[in-house]
């Protein structure tokens, strides 16, 4: 492996020739070494390829939701020289299809979770795939049923001694990754192999990681944040943790458990963790870094973490999945950083190195120092752009005016620095909101509550606020009569859970702005006014 | 408050914050954090409703994950006893 370039697979293998014997992987109860996750990889990449149909596009999906089959699944495409496409089986069946069916992806490694969805997944997909089942399962019956794909299970694996280490292609695609699309269709983002390598050793250098620390993988592999909690411990010879769906829901019993160091987690986390009393002081003293990403962070909830962390330096890390995982990161510090924060939330701070910022108006020119604008990036993190999708690529990978290189549009506004101040995040200039730390585009809502209601205005509002962003969304129809529940049975059908309307109403008249706009801030307005009425 | 009374309410409140479809019916047996029933993210709000109905706080540091497993464990580990 000598002349193996930079990518997704190549930490992982360092360290498994370094540290075959330690562990990499713990997941509810079971632990494995990096030499067992290294051939338990290299006999599923040894097996798809001997496997491969012709003209099979250099991706594998991983079906699998935070499982021994995800992670070795995840590992098993990388050292089949293929990038990973997650598909999460909490997600409703359509979408999984369509992305599975946009995606090309002639490959599929399925874990026990998504094994109850598959055959409707597999409704309408004509190409013929090769499907890798999880242990304990037979094959026969999905055999008879479709007899176009192939099915392989566990005893069908080969020797690991049979991987070859293909090469890879450092700009090629390491994971492609959809998002919440404002028009109802998710997009795929191309994260290239050096996108990723270049965030974890900005992330290794750091964060001093060495081979004793222990990580916490709690998001979904849907979620790129996790791109964080697989690649930069396996670069260095550390340790996943994955607690349990159980075990996730007392964090901070699993933190101490485990001897966690390193803490990655969305803010709500730490929300969950304030309201159930776990963030007293001095109660997490393994922890040398806590980290949160993913929607706004309240001061008061980093406050509460940083005293219950005491040994722990707290960051708070900002980024699209179109500039790799994370790409500005600010430090806590008790004495400066309330000063430093606006909306009382922690400021997004400076970009990675090697990262450029541009914070910009309307025609995308750059707004005077501590002015606001929707902040553009553009560096060695900056993504291929949206699969298959040139048009809404070309819309948001753009060369601003009077520049050469092509910056993405965040869509999200912030204050420009000025004085040495760190940079702030507002909120989004659209119509897009993060629950429980999803992005989620409301748009894409609306285009399903439209569809399935039958009318010609639907709003999606994120409801309740939190300090974060919201809880959950409910939506509202224009129309005067509807079977409001028989319409949102039809919608949550179509939508991952976290993008459920909590509630439909019937508004026959929208309130509107001055600019002929429904006016969504009178509609938040609105469920306010019900709520303090409810609980007077 | 009666066993199958309070066992009626926390079906209510699953249900009512339910993130997905259980696979079948819910059961007292159903695994409601492992099959995606309700997020872990709910959890805060649950132990709030639990403290609601108990009439007294919950000692939330003392807890193994399993009792939220299904509402037999949540009514064994916070009601049965008190």
């Amino acid at each position: 492996m000598s002349a193996e370039s930079r990518s997704l697979r190549s930490g992982f293998l360092k360290s498994a020739s370094r540290f075959p014997d330690r562990p990499a992987l713990q997941l509810g109860g079971q632990v494995l070494t990096y030499a067992q996750l290294r051939s338990n990889a290299a006999r599923i990449a040894a097996t798809l390829s001997n496997h491969a149909a012709a003209g099979e596009p250099p991706l594998t999906a991983v079906f699998a939701h935070r499982s021994m089959t995800a992670y070795t699944g995840v590992l098993g495409a990388l050292l089949r020289g293929h990038g990973y496409v997650p598909l999460n089986p909490a997600f409703p069946t359509d979408r999984t299809r369509g992305m599975l069916a946009r995606s090309g992806c002639r490959s599929v490694i399925v874990d026990r979770n998504a094994m109850a969805q598959l055959d409707e997944v597999l409704q309408g997909i004509e190409a013929g795939l090769v499907l890798l089942l999880p242990e304990e399962t037979t094959c026969a019956e999905l055999a008879a049923r479709w007899p176009q794909h192939r099915f392989l299970l566990q005893q069908d694996l080969v020797d690991p001694e049979r991987w070859a280490p293909g090469p890879v292609d450092p700009d090629g695609i390491g994971y492609l990754l959809f998002t919440s699309g404002s028009t109802g269709q998710p997009k795929g983002v191309m994260v290239a192999h050096r996108n990723v390598t270049h965030f974890v050793d900005a992330m290794v250098q750091r964060y001093s990681v060495t081979e004793a620390d222990r990580f916490s993988q709690t998001f979904d592999l849907t979620f790129d944040l996790s791109a964080f909690d697989m690649f930069v411990p396996w670069e260095c010879g550390a340790c996943l943790c994955a607690p349990t769906q159980s075990e996730k829901s007392l964090p901070s019993k699993y933190i101490n458990d485990c001897g966690i160091t390193i803490w990655f987690s969305v803010p709500s986390t730490a929300v969950l963790m304030s309201r159930l009393r776990l963030l007293k002081a001095g109660r997490y003293p393994t922890l040398r870094f806590s980290l949160f990403c993913g929607e706004a962070l309240p001061i008061e909830i980093i406050e509460k973490f940083a005293d219950a962390a005491p040994n722990s330096i707290c960051e708070n890390l900002y980024g699209p999945t179109e500039l790799t995982i994370a790409c500005t990161l600010y430090r806590w510090d008790r004495q400066r950083s309330p000063g430093e924060s606006e909306l009382g939330v922690v400021p997004i701070g400076e970009p990675y190195p090697g990262m450029k910022v541009l914070v910009a108006d309307e025609q995308q020119r750059e707004v005077a120092e501590g002015e606001t604008g929707e902040l553009l990036m553009t560096g060695p993190q900056l993504t291929l752009g949206y699969y298959k999708d040139p048009e809404r690529t070309a819309a948001a990978f753009m060369v601003p005016p009077g520049h050469t290189e092509v910056y993405y549009r965040t869509g999200d506004r912030v204050r420009r620095p000025k004085d040495g101040r760190p940079l702030t995040y507002l909120g989004r200039m659209d119509n897009q909101i993060k629950i429980q730390g999803y992005r989620v585009e409301l748009g894409e809502i609306e285009e399903i509550l439209r569809q399935e209601a039958g009318v010609d205005v639907a709003i999606a509002i994120g409801w309740p606020i939190t300090s974060s962003g919201a809880d959950g969304v409910v939506g509202f129809l224009g129309t005067a009569e509807a079977d409001t529940a028989a319409i949102r049975a039809r919608v949550m059908a179509r939508l991952p859970p976290y993008m459920h309307p909590s509630a439909l109403k019937l508004m026959p008249e929208f309130p509107l702005n001055s600019n002929g706009k429904v006016d969504r801030k009178a509609l938040a307005q609105l469920l306010a006014a019900e709520a303090a009425e409810a609980s007077a | 408050m009666q066993e199958q009374e309070i066992r009626s309410k926390l079906r209510q409140w699953i249900v009512k914050h339910a993130k997905t479809a259980p696979r079948s019916e819910l059961t007292d047996q159903t695994l409601i954090l492992e099959e995606g029933i309700l997020s872990s993210l709910d959890i805060a709000e649950f132990v709030l409703y639990i403290e609601s109905l108990r009439g007294e706080e919950v000692d939330v540091e003392s807890l193994e994950p399993k009792v939220f497993a299904n509402i037999d464990a949540l009514y064994s580990s916070f009601f049965a006893a008190s």
